[in-house]
């Protein structure tokens, strides 16, 4: 008999918004949390803590990785360190997404009919 | 000119709050954190904003995720202390506020301390016991017997205090038979079933002693006494058929 695969745990509203925020490309730790912010249209407001905490979970679960320090030519001074989405993390945000669609078919069939 | 100096105050205590991270943590995300933290503050002061507002929410946040990161790397045994040590915080808070709330309730603070370490001692107790074995009857017979024992040692103290009659240290003697039972059972569940017994019988026997023989003090209606001393006959009982149910589960 083959085995069932489990089914992958919901992500926490962090590593979703982490996750979308690099689904456009690389970005270091301030552009992640201002992609976020603009991506709630500023109702998700992410401090560092939550921001690296969530990231070195990321990372060890091989979502995402490290890619490279460099200076960010929008904002001068120093070199800061990129992070980019893996595959894996890619496969984890689209099947995120497809769980979130699947709860707002129910939602709004279920609303639909009043009720 | 203020607002830089501020800044640079600030992010001075930044970096001296991101060493309380784990240090692999801090090596791997400390220099990030610090550059975040910098860019956020520019972001404000290129707005003409204050900076204190922001670094009391950063400095906040950071602590929190501060606090979570070094519990994940606690061991199970430190988050069991951890857990135990907060719980017996919040149990001693009930006589804190109470002594500040009740009329002549003045506990002098040795006896909070002993309290502290009685609930420390008892919750501890119950978590190393308990997590030895799965079985929910195992775990519920020794949250039965602690607590029944917390709270007659506990009610032997504040009677003794009042009274100051020595017979009621026959009840020291009923929780010295419960303790020497489980380290004769060495935790199996059927002996400790037998420990339990006769630390319910001891209890009865140590409730006719005190009937015949203190005749010193002004003593309630005996039917009373007999009730509250049935009780926790009937809990140390329960908790003996609650371990012989684990011992019948084929559990040790």
């Amino acid at each position: 008999m083959a085995k069932k695969e489990a089914a992958p745990a919901p992500l926490t509203p962090a590593v979703l918004h982490i996750l979308l925020a690099l689904s456009t490309g690389e970005r270091h730790g301030y552009g992640i949390m201002k992609q976020v912010e603009a991506d709630s249209q500023g109702k998700v407001r992410m401090g560092p803590g939550t921001l690296y905490g969530s990231i070195g979970r990321m990372m060890e679960a091989g979502l995402v990785r490290e890619c490279d320090k460099r200076v960010d030519p929008e904002m001068d001074d120093a070199r800061r360190i990129y992070y980019e989405l893996t595959s894996v993390g890619r496969a984890a945000l689209e099947a995120e997404l497809k769980r979130y669609r699947g709860v707002v078919a129910v939602a709004e069939g279920r609303l639909a009919y009043g009720g | 000119m203020a607002a830089k100096v501020a800044g640079r105050r600030y992010r001075a205590w930044y970096a001296m709050l991101l060493r309380r991270y784990p240090r692999p943590f801090h090596e791997r995300f400390g220099e990030g954190m610090e550059q975040t933290f910098h860019d956020l503050c520019r972001e404000r002061r290129d707005a003409g904003q204050g900076l204190f507002g922001l670094a009391l929410w950063v400095f906040f946040e950071t602590l929190a995720g501060i606090v979570r990161e070094n519990t994940n790397q606690m061991s199970q045994m430190q988050k069991t202390v951890l857990r135990v040590a907060l719980v017996a915080l919040g149990l001693l808070m009930v006589p804190i506020v109470a002594s500040r709330l009740v009329p002549g309730w003045n506990w002098p603070v040795g006896a909070f301390v002993f309290t502290y370490v009685l609930f420390f001692g008892t919750g501890m107790a119950y978590a190393l016991i308990a997590r030895k074995m799965g079985a929910w009857s195992y775990k519920a017979a020794v949250g039965l017997a602690l607590a029944g024992g917390f709270v007659m040692g506990w009610a032997t103290m504040v009677h003794m205090s009042e009274t100051e009659n020595p017979v009621n240290l026959v009840y020291f003697g009923v929780l010295a038979v419960g303790a020497v039972g489980a380290g004769l059972a060495r935790l199996e569940a059927r002996r400790m079933a037998w420990a339990m017994y006769a630390m319910a019988a001891a209890l009865a026997v140590a409730f006719v002693i005190t009937q015949v023989l203190a005749t010193d003090t002004p003593a309630g209606p005996v039917w009373s006494a007999g009730a509250m001393h049935g009780g926790f006959v009937a809990l140390f009982a329960a908790a003996g058929l609650l371990f012989r149910r684990a011992s019948l589960a084929g559990l040790k």
